[in-house]
């Protein structure tokens, strides 16, 4: 579904360019659910910023469906971190953006929000302004606006970060059970290695920069996924402590390769 | 200007000439806590009660010296007295050469207005999307800007003649400058990462100024516009006072020469009440249109 090939990423830092991603691979089947982890500053923002077509690579390509991705594509979603409500608009409106921009008419956008609305629990909240809202409405509100118009591959940066613990671990089973009736291909960008193993089908891991793909684990935890107990499970423990080994060895050696 | 807890503009509105301390002070008075009435001290800033109580008598104590010292301390004939002028003001108000006056003013003003903050607002959207002819015309506006344009008066008195033109144009070079650097300051200070959003989602170039860029910048381009509507005020009567034959400049110009100092404060006490009127006018507005805004930041957010 997705394929990422080659792909790298330079940033000038004043004089000096800083190479942010060094040559990334990675294919996502479609309906499946990828997580990225990896170091602080490793890139993996800066590779869903280039999927999202935001801005270029500086060189390898990304396609979708067999298709080659140049710019911003209808196909590809993108969730970030920060809500980025508009903070004129009211939720349901917020959430209808997309619908807007489409050309599809003010009844229809709006019934089509009210539902996704009502589906994560926000209704009665539809006329509120995003400062009245709760940093966990307002995310569940950024979620939506997204999966309303059905792009074939969302990429989700870290939009459980700035939640406190209870919100975050509600958030994360209410996407689940959405995605598993919606089934999109999804890649994840996340520091919390619990979350990452919680969600994903695929746990992908980069090292520190120039971003690198370290080590990808299949996660074999049975759907659907009762969330709120995952950490007993044997499988669980077994891979966060691989994965956790990998991760402090990658913040040890920084920009060093233990691999 | 800026007091804790009155969030009535962008801060950086402190940059552009600020005619303001009168224009904010409708706001300024605003209780911020009226949850709190009941309770506060007598003295307290947030007691309603009090604060009334307070104004009043410091309104009654100035006029009473006013009024005592008339003919005591000072010579009536030029300060006039509270008493006379409040005749004065009943006599105006009565008078149909007033609302004359107050029309063409009025007029002049609103055409004035109009023409600066449509101009102001317009040029500012255009050369926040053009940054290449934002960047040379920049020393240009900036030293249009720095005229005082009072000194362009007896220009335009020939360039316009003595009717409406060379009012309205005064009060409208006044109001642009305001609007256009708020505008442009606006739209520059736009969120990128909310234009993103948009963009991910197909919005087309034109859809992502009209949906993100000027809403996003309505609060600026708003509270320019409120902050210059005095000007328009102050263009227009200048210009009147100068050369005219009508409009409340006029009248003031023409009481004023006669040595009639009560009727002169007459009407600079009616031009400040229809300043007031319009300033409250312009504020409910403002509070209607951008009702998305966070009152403050003790209010009170939705849990769910």
């Amino acid at each position: 579904m997705l394929q990422i090939e080659g792909i790298r990423k330079e940033f000038s830092a004043g004089a000096v360019p800083v190479v942010a991603l060094a040559a990334v691979d990675l294919a996502v089947e479609r309906g499946e659910f990828v997580t990225l982890v990896g170091p602080s500053g490793c890139g993996k923002s800066s590779l869903l910023t280039l999927i999202s077509g935001l801005a270029p690579p500086s060189a390898g390509r990304i396609r979708i469906a067999g298709r080659d991705i140049a710019g911003t594509d209808r196909a590809v979603g993108f969730i970030t971190q920060q809500d980025n409500l508009f903070p004129w608009r009211m939720l349901i409106d917020n959430v209808a953006l997309a619908l807007e921009l489409a050309g599809v008419g003010a009844a229809e956008r709006r019934r089509e929000a009210a539902r996704w609305i009502k589906r994560v629990g926000l209704e009665g909240f539809e006329q509120a302004f995003p400062h009245q809202l709760s940093g966990g409405m307002r995310q569940r509100a950024n979620i939506i606006r997204t999966l309303i118009y059905e792009p074939s591959v969302i990429l989700m940066d870290e939009p459980f970060g700035p939640l406190d613990a209870q919100t975050r671990l509600s958030l994360q089973a209410l996407l689940l059970s959405i995605w598993e009736t919606q089934r999109s291909t999804v890649l994840f960008v996340t520091h919390d290695l619990t979350e990452a193993i919680a969600l994903a089908d695929r746990v992908v891991l980069m090292s520190a920069r120039p971003g690198r793909i370290v080590r990808t684990d299949r996660v074999d935890i049975p759907r659907p996924r009762d969330i709120f107990h995952l950490h007993d499970l044997p499988e669980f423990r077994r891979l966060y402590d691989a994965l956790w080994n990998e991760l402090a060895a990658q913040l040890d050696g920084f920009g060093r390769s233990t691999h | 200007m800026t007091r804790c807890g009155t969030n009535w503009q962008p801060s950086s509105m402190a940059s552009v000439e600020a005619p303001t301390e009168g224009a904010a002070a409708p706001n300024a008075a605003d209780p911020a806590a009226p949850r709190r009435r009941a309770r506060a001290p007598w003295f307290s800033p947030d007691n309603v009660v009090s604060m009334q109580v307070s104004r009043i008598l410091f309104a009654l104590v100035v006029l009473g010296a006013w009024q005592y010292g008339a003919d005591r301390w000072f010579d009536s004939f030029f300060f006039s007295t509270p008493l006379k002028i409040f005749v004065q003001v009943g006599h105006e108000l009565i008078d149909p050469g007033f609302y004359n006056d107050l029309w063409v003013t009025g007029f002049e003003m609103g055409v004035g207005f109009a023409i600066g903050a449509g101009g102001g607002i317009a040029l500012g959207v255009l050369l926040a999307r053009w940054a290449y002819v934002a960047k040379v015309l920049d020393p240009f506006l900036l030293a249009l800007y720095s005229i005082p344009r009072v000194a362009l008066a007896p220009m335009l008195i020939v360039w316009f003649g003595i009717g409406y033109s060379s009012k309205i144009f005064l009060g409208a070079t006044l109001v642009f400058f305001i609007t256009f650097f708020n505008t442009l300051a606006g739209i520059r200070s736009v969120d990128k990462a909310l234009c993103d959003i948009a963009r991910v989602m197909q919005a087309t170039e034109w859809q992502v100024f009209m949906k993100v860029m000027l809403p996003a910048a309505s609060s600026w381009i708003l509270t320019s516009v409120k902050i210059s509507l005095p000007f328009a005020l102050v263009g227009v009567i200048l210009g009147e006072y100068l050369v005219s034959s009508q409009g409340l400049g006029f009248r003031l110009n023409t009481y004023s020469t006669n040595y009639n100092i009560t009727g002169a404060m007459a009407i600079v006490f009616l031009m400040m009440v229809l300043m007031l009127l319009l300033t409250m006018v312009t504020n409910t507005i403002e509070a209607r249109v951008l009702r998305w805004r966070p009152k403050s930041a003790a209010e009170p957010v939705a849990q769910a």
